[in-house]
């Protein structure tokens, strides 16, 4: 009798060390959010710093530029500590960041989307910064930079870069198959059917759901007059003649093994023409560092998206934005540092369009003051043709972006026409709306 | 009929063996090729590119999330394989009431799959203090039906003279398990530690949605990285990397290969 | 009324076996057991996760019978089970017969080659799996050719994207199910084929008749762990298409991932989560009381 007793204090002892064990472990690793009692109660040894998460998706040089920037920032500071943490781009968006805010461990300090603008901003997880711009540097943004992050007249984020739409291509390979650059849309479809082989793709463009999905779609749909959803953003105007034209022209390259269906490497990356695994591609600014640094030797070059008859030029400028959590307990701090970043010293948002990446600045005095790199080869072209039709992209509610890339998806993979997914797609984009609004 | 035996059907089962490893072989020597040449077609080695290893090795993390794994991996088998001993020993020798509901009741929760359950688990681990944490990666892994399972098909084979004698010794039912039983487990311990090891060694869910650190990382997590993030990714690294990944499972692989064996034939018996 | 005649052996017994299961049950309880309940409590409210819930009632539930993408994920599901289960069957089957058939010193090296892919974790067979299936540049498509097929989409098409997954899980988990027939192959008794050979019945007809029947325990056993897996797939669908193209391998578990994570409608998840939970309970009830039949 008296032993079974022991079993039962030797397994509850064994729970108990097991706990013990697991919290010292906590407080190794998870040094930030392990033990929020001991980190207040430590004062005396660690100052009274206050600590804040920065949470982002880049990765390679453009990690390396945020981690420096954020070195520079804390050995500068007495108070703030920053601690930078950098994930896989798909996780960040579709489980970091949500499980993060929901549990209340998210990031002070974070990298948003348009896709995800709407969903954060209703939850009070974007901070007004208003307040936070230098004296003049407000008036420094494109008007249509911030009105891209604006509700209700608060400035819910901070944007750093404008990235365009090119159509960039093989200068050889056009040359060698005896094509123009296509201008239309009839010349986009002639040329790429052309150039395709068994080992060439005509053109790449992207062909997993997701919002760089329907961010490379966009331009086709403006480009006519068209949009999702009306100026007031209450209601779709999906359901028209435009949406469908939009929709049939993406398709057909699908269909017709123009554009392959699956991609060895990001639809984002330049690297299909580099290889010469693709002859065109619509791809963003982004791409004209590595195209010169790593595939020098390809005759790339790059040109304004080609537009439908009648139509008029339209690209998309993307990018992402910084944002403080709304319901972090260091606001001020947070915003501090991003205004530190990129809405100070011209120099660090330079470097970053410039050097690290190639981007437009939503400041004019960044622009200016790399009005050098901004006129050098490709980017000439950019500055010149491109720069001028873009339009921000839209910030629509995920459900939003899901259903418009259903809408994609049913007519690329053949289930209906453009006209019958227009309709289809139509109704559920008002529902989420009302959803959305409600 | 006797050339099928002797010829024909060894001739088939290599073949087949070969098509099987083949994916594997196909990894290592792509994993040699440079960048331009990861997708060439030849089914030889092409290339030694070494680089790739030091490339995927120094500026991936992937020595720290190899780390962490083996932390999470090592600590969930080792406090799994004395609690799971213990619950099965528990339902294989004794009779107590409730017994029969009991284990129903623990293999019912293998049914459970995991999506139904990430979300609350996600927010009662996180009240629990053990988000973003070793723990928060090791204690909920710990648990599983499994293993309670696989012990207890042991134990209802395991000759009941021994215990019966020590008894007589004077030892308790709890002494008997502990100096009797459990020393004389080894053979389910050892294929069921490397199959615990195997499967935490996998983890990918879980890891993603608890730990936000990215000290915290496990070598899944890592490799799915280099495979979907950034703006950019290289084969030939992300193939060097996933055979950085293999080794430590494969040396395990071939070092106890014999008691993989006979876990995985045990785990099929009855 | 026995209480007095509980020996103290008896009592002795039951505090043990209390002890010695109360890690466990402490463990199952908190990591699986009350997430459902708390998972069916969360189903009832509307919450994005951000906010606070508002309760719903069975809003949720209403919603769901007529979510069309839902639906649609469940017959993946099952389109997966229903080719996935029953070629690892035949396939694992067929791989301990021959290696059954293998005399001398074959034997070995061809078994490790069966089991080696096992060693494999999920997001590696994935990461191969895609290298392979390349449309353009994948060795499959180059082996092919030689075949005089033309090349195949595979994962970025509809009708052959959930075949190539299948084909990547099937890979790493042959060799699993391949052992543990082989080992139940092994313990029918060798008098059994003697005498059946004396009635003439060899090969075919050998096996129809006493190797078959006489696994019966262990294809349940199989079939059971297998389907239940199968409901579970995420990891290599996640890496290779993230339930693309045109949602063709959108299985449910992937749906609830994408509703939870990716629209913050924990609520409207949970609720898919449960009304999952619920079709799988189900069909584990059933085989549970199949397999207890034939014991």
């Amino acid at each position: 009798m008296g032993k079974s007793w022991k079993t039962v204090g030797f397994a509850l002892l064994t729970m108990m060390l097991l706990l013990q064990v697991a919290c010292g472990n906590s407080n190794n690793g998870g040094e930030q959010t392990g033990n929020k009692a001991a980190d207040s109660g430590q004062t005396a040894d660690a100052g009274k710093k206050v600590k804040l998460k920065f949470w982002d998706f880049h990765s390679e040089k453009e990690e390396e530029f945020f981690r420096g920037l954020v070195e520079e920032y804390n050995k500068t500071q007495d108070n703030v500590v920053i601690e930078y943490s950098t994930f896989n781009q798909t996780d960040y968006t579709t489980t970091k960041l949500p499980t993060g805010f929901a549990s209340g461990e998210g990031p002070d300090i974070y990298m948003i989307s348009p896709g995800d603008f709407m969903k954060f901003s209703k939850s009070g997880l974007m901070a007004d910064l208003s307040s936070y711009f230098p004296e003049g540097a407000k008036e420094d943004f494109l008007p249509a930079s911030l009105d891209a992050v604006t509700v209700d007249g608060k400035i819910l984020a901070l944007p750093y870069e404008l990235e365009l739409l090119g159509l960039y291509y093989n200068e050889q390979m056009l040359k060698d198959a005896g094509v123009e650059v296509p201008k239309t849309w009839d010349e986009l479809y002639a040329a790429s059917k052309k150039l395709t082989t068994d080992k060439v793709s005509g053109l790449i463009l992207p062909p997993d759901k997701g919002p760089y999905f329907n961010f490379i779609w966009y331009p086709f749909l403006w480009q006519q007059g068209g949009d999702v959803l009306n100026d007031e953003g209450t209601a779709s105007t999906f359901n028209t003649p435009e949406t469908a034209k939009a929709l049939d022209f993406w398709g057909r390259f699908f269909k017709e093994g123009i554009s392959p269906t699956k991609l060895q490497q990001g639809p984002w990356e330049i690297d299909h023409i580099g290889k010469k695994t693709a002859a065109m591609q619509i791809v963003g600014t982004w791409a004209i560092n590595r195209a010169e640094e790593v595939f020098g030797d390809v005759p790339i070059n790059v040109a304004p998206l080609p537009i439908p008859e009648g139509g008029k030029a339209a690209t998309d400028a993307g990018g992402w934005k910084f944002a403080v959590n709304g319901k972090s307990k260091h606001v001020d701090e947070a915003a501090k540092f991003i205004m530190w970043a990129f809405a100070g010293d011209p120099e660090r948002a330079l470097e970053w369009c410039t050097e690290i990446k190639f981007a437009y600045s939503p400041r004019k005095s960044v622009v200016e003051k790399g009005n050098e790199v901004y006129n050098k080869g490709m980017r000439k072209v950019f500055t010149e043709q491109i720069y001028d039709s873009a339009i921000p992209e839209p910030r629509y509610p995920s459900e939003v972006l899901d259903v418009v890339g259903d809408a994609m998806q049913y007519v690329m993979f053949g289930k209906t026409d453009g006209a019958g997914a227009a309709q289809q797609v139509d109704g559920k984009i008002n529902e989420a709306i009302q959803a959305a609004n409600k | 009929m006797k050339l099928n035996n002797r010829i024909l059907l060894p001739s088939i089962a290599v073949l087949l063996g070969l098509v099987m490893i083949f994916p594997i072989y196909l990894l290592v020597i792509s994993s040699l090729r440079s960048e331009t040449n990861v997708f060439d077609f030849n089914l030889l080695p092409t290339g030694f590119e070494f680089s790739n290893f030091t490339e995927a090795w120094i500026g991936s993390g992937l020595p720290r999330s190899i780390a962490n794994s083996f932390i999470v991996s090592a600590t969930v088998t080792a406090v799994a394989m004395i609690f799971h001993a213990m619950s099965g020993y528990a339902l294989a020798r004794f009779r107590f009431p409730g017994k029969a509901i009991m284990f129903a009741w623990m293999l019912s929760t293998l049914m459970v799959p995991f999506a139904v359950i990430m979300i609350p688990l996600y927010l009662i681990t996180k009240n629990l203090g053990l988000a973003n944490s070793y723990a928060g990666l090791i204690i909920p892994s710990i648990f599983n039906a499994y293993g309670i399972f696989l012990f207890r098909q042991f134990y209802m084979d395991f000759p009941k003279e021994l215990e019966e004698a020590g008894y007589m010794e004077g030892l308790s039912l709890s002494g008997a398990f502990f100096r009797l039983a459990l020393p004389l487990s080894v053979p389910i311990m050892v294929p069921l530690t490397i199959g615990f090891f195997l499967t935490n060694w996998n983890a990918y869910m879980w890891p993603l949605i608890i730990t936000q650190d990215e000290k915290l990382w496990v070598v899944q997590q890592r490799l799915a990285h280099l495979v979907g993030g950034g703006y950019f990714t290289p084969w030939n690294v992300v193939l060097a990397a996933a055979v950085i990944v293999a080794v430590p499972t494969f040396i395990l692989f071939f070092v106890a290969q014999k008691y993989l064996v006979e876990g995985i034939k045990m785990s099929g018996i009855k | 009324m026995t209480p007095k005649r509980i020996s103290d052996r008896t009592r002795n017994e039951w505090v043990t076996a209390y002890a010695f299961l109360l890690p466990n049950t402490l463990g199952l309880l908190t990591f699986v057991f009350i997430p459902i309940v708390y998972a069916f409590y969360v189903s009832l409210h509307d919450w994005n996760a951000l906010s606070p819930k508002v309760f719903s009632g069975f809003a949720n539930y209403k919603e769901l019978l007529r979510d069309q993408l839902w639906w649609n994920s469940v017959l993946k599901t099952l389109l997966f089970t229903v080719i996935y289960v029953p070629s690892l069957y035949v396939l694992s089957l067929g791989s301990a017969l021959l290696l059954n058939a293998l005399k001398g010193r074959l034997v070995g090296p061809v078994r490790t080659m069966f089991l080696m892919p096992f060693a494999i974790t999920s997001i590696i067979s994935a990461i191969i799996g895609m290298y392979m299936l390349d449309p353009r540049n994948g060795v499959i498509n180059h082996l092919l050719g030689f075949a005089g097929i033309g090349p195949q989409q595979f994962l970025g098409s509809t009708s052959q994207a959930m075949l190539s997954i299948i084909g990547v899980i099937l890979w790493i988990n042959i060799g699993y199910n391949m052992i543990i027939f082989l080992s139940a192959i092994k313990e029918i008794p060798r008098d059994y084929y003697e005498a059946a050979q004396i009635d003439g019945a060899t090969g075919w007809k050998a096996f129809r008749w006493i190797t078959f029947p006489l696994l019966a325990e262990t294809s349940t056993f199989i079939l059971i762990v297998t389907m239940i897996g199968s409901f579970q797939a995420f990891d290599q669908i996640v890496v290779m298409t993230k339930g693309g193209p045109a949602n063709a391998t959108e299985v449910s578990v992937l749906y609830i991932f994408k509703q939870g994570f990716e629209l913050l409608n924990m609520g409207y998840a949970s609720a898919l989560a449960f009304v999952l939970f619920l079709i799988i309970f189900c069909l584990s009830i059933i085989q549970l009381k199949l397999l207890s039949l034939r014991k």
